[in-house]
């Protein structure tokens, strides 16, 4: 379990530090399961910071958001740097921005936190409907303890994880300036069971499943918005001239959408599940994400977001990849 | 105000009855998802459920309208749309029913829309009353109640072995004067176990969101550091203004191929940059900070001036599906103890 005490004195004192504008963390969120990222920009802030199975969210992608308007005359850059408190799973992002050039490792400080599963929002909204009061969980071994008012409930972790959880093999955070608590090392092994059975399906049936589910597709853009690594000054489905991807949402545009964003993150997607977690409509987005992660790794053998130092997959050239798939 | 109720045996009749000659669109479940949608046969909705995933103004308001079609040529060939089908909206809530009349004002002002308006006049509303409210539901914020009739022509309340009808309006009475055989005169008791149950139904409602004075108070505090506070976290996706009931904003394009195309009106969202977005390059809401401050404003500032009532509803999809946990109803209370 991290130690919350830990993790809001090494804030206050990063948040000290004259070349940090901010970090970002978590805080309790407004009713019952829900938890919020949460802005320290003084000492005082740190109190805030909380960090349980519910911090589901990748952080990451508040410095890629980071808006910069115009400056006014005489106005200098503030070129200060961004704390980010980040899980495993979290740090591949930053890990593979950084590899991409998109964030200057100078620019910025990483706290990491070796995370042993988050519990997934909708599950545990299902099981325990109806809570307004902020619960609490906690970390216990194989299950989590659930706190509503005053009493406790232990549910088993593979209950109420996300599937990326189950898989996870990077529980700690692999790049990080402090270390809250103790690496983890991870037994599981991610063998992409459903998208191995999704692949035996004929063309028909996984064309009708996918129809399905592009049809529920309102292009609120939360998918990318809330993914640390779609950080395009101008994404290509806004652009108008030339026009990409049309407005109308129907199945025709709403496929295309859903496909151009996996495929933009082909081998560069670590599996965060972002995307599917803020989905509105309830789109299993991780599935088509997963699909090009295996193929990624079964063609290249490439992980993304591991090493800081190695080249993005599509700006590097090996002589000996296998080309197979090329006709 | 016609006062029926309606057995459970004959609820399916009734709907099997409307959809002889309407068009009946109601909440059915698509792949894990409530949505209001077209059905068949009266067995397909589900009608246990809290509130429909994508709101029903859809329905009036298609996220993407075709206004009219076009052909190459030296004329212009041009091909208007019709808008005139009749439909029943079945299982609509009273938020949701409120969140139309709020639509209305939007919609004739200095132009009468037409598609919207059509629709609008061609549909009847039977409502059904919410009995068990959710999590962010906050409808008697707003001055409402979960089971009011006022937005719809005929409501449903479920008071047990039995539905209280309540019939509002001249097209609520066409319909059940059409369908006369399935209802009976409510008794007093039935009528004291509505009342019962809506007091129930308003005594679930657990969050509370404080708008007294909120439009006086939102004149004071537009540059207050608080909207930054509140921005910072969001990340700017639509989902709050697409879910919502009551947002209404929409982008004009044409969309063609070499030999047809299309004039289309697609819902727009307010929190995308690209909405203010000048020709010149020039952005007035340069900033979340902006867009976040202008969906709060739009409803409880903008709104009320021009047409006195919020432009809120209080069904809490935005509270429930917002990916940062951006809480409406902290929002408003927190900007209303906000020192100017």
């Amino acid at each position: 379990m991290v130690n919350e005490k830990e993790l809001q004195d090494v804030v206050e004192k990063t948040i000290k530090r004259d070349d940090v504008k901010y970090i970002v963390g978590y805080e309790k969120g407004t009713y019952g399961f829900q938890v919020t990222p949460s802005f320290a920009y003084k000492p005082e802030d740190a109190k805030k910071f909380i960090f349980s199975p519910l911090c589901v969210h990748n952080l990451t992608v508040f410095p890629m958001l980071e808006e910069k308007p115009p400056l006014r005359k005489g106005e200098e850059p503030d070129s200060r740097k961004v704390g980010v408190v980040v899980k495993g799973c979290d740090s591949r992002a930053v890990i593979q921005i950084i590899q991409e050039k998109g964030l200057d490792r100078d620019k910025v400080v990483i706290i990491g936190i070796p995370c042993t599963g988050v519990v997934d929002p909708k599950k545990i909204e299902a099981k325990f409907p109806g809570i307004i009061k902020n619960a609490d969980i906690k970390d216990d071994g194989d299950n989590f303890v659930i706190t509503i008012d005053g009493k406790s409930h232990k549910v088993a972790k593979d209950e109420l994880m996300p599937d990326k959880c189950k898989t996870c093999e990077y529980p700690s955070p692999i790049l990080y300036d402090i270390l809250i608590g103790k690496e983890i090392k991870s037994t599981k092994k991610e063998d992409y069971k459903n998208v191995k059975n999704f692949e035996k399906k004929s063309m028909k049936e996984k064309w009708e499943y996918w129809e399905k589910q592009f049809d529920k597709c309102i292009r609120c853009y939360a998918c990318r918005n809330a993914c640390p690594l779609c950080y395009c000054k101008e994404c290509l489905v806004d652009q108008l001239n030339p026009q990409w991807v049309r407005r109308s949402v129907d199945v025709s545009e709403n496929t295309a959408w859903n496909f151009l964003r996996a495929f933009h993150l082909a081998g560069r997607c670590i599996g965060c599940g972002q995307c599917e977690r803020v989905c509105p409509m309830d789109l299993p987005l991780m599935e088509l994400n997963k699909k090009l992660e295996k193929d990624v790794k079964e063609l290249f053998e490439y992980i993304p977001g591991i090493n800081a130092e190695e080249k993005p997959l599509l700006a590097m050239f090996k002589p000996d990849d296998p080309e197979e798939f090329i006709l | 105000m016609d006062k029926l109720v309606l057995s459970k045996n004959d609820f399916t009749k009734f709907i099997d009855e409307l959809l002889k000659k309407d068009t009946v669109f109601a909440p059915v479940e698509n792949n894990g998802t409530i949505i209001f949608n077209q059905i068949k046969k009266s067995n397909e909705p589900n009608f246990n459920y809290q509130n429909s995933q994508y709101p029903p103004k859809a329905i009036l308001f298609n996220q993407t309208e075709t206004l009219f079609k076009f052909k190459p040529g030296p004329k212009g060939d041009i091909e208007p749309i019709k808008v005139d089908e009749k439909k029943i909206i079945f299982g609509i809530r009273p938020c949701d029913a409120k969140s139309l009349a709020i639509l209305d004002h939007a919609f004739t002002g200095d132009y009468k829309d037409p598609y919207f308006l059509t629709r609008r006049d061609n549909s009847i509303l039977i409502g059904l009353s919410c009995t068990k409210p959710g999590v962010n539901c906050f409808c008697t914020s707003l001055d409402d109640s979960p089971a009011s009739s006022k937005y719809v022509d005929i409501l449903l309340t479920d008071i047990g072995d039995k539905y209280y009808v309540e019939v509002v309006t001249e097209k609520g009475k066409q319909i059940t004067k059409n369908t006369s055989k399935f209802f009976k005169p409510a008794k007093e008791n039935d009528t004291k176990n509505k009342k019962e149950i809506e007091k129930q139904s308003v005594n679930a409602i657990e969050r509370i969101q404080k708008t007294e004075k909120i439009v006086e108070k939102l004149d004071k505090i537009f540059d207050n550091k608080f909207w930054k506070e509140v921005a910072d976290r969001c990340v700017g996706c639509g989902t709050c203004t697409y879910l919502c009931p009551t947002c209404h904003c929409f982008d004009i394009q044409d969309e063609s191929t070499l030999t047809k195309g299309a004039r289309i009106r697609v819902w727009d969202t307010c929190m995308n940059p690209e909405y203010t977005i000048h020709a010149s390059g020039y952005n007035p809401r340069p900033e979340r900070t902006n867009r976040v401050r202008n969906r709060v404003y739009h409803k409880y500032n903008y709104y009320p001036k021009n047409f006195d009532i919020i432009a809120c509803v209080g069904c809490g999809r935005c509270i429930d599906l917002c990916p940062v946990n951006i809480d409406i109803i902290d929002v408003v209370t927190r900007a209303g103890e906000v020192k100017p």
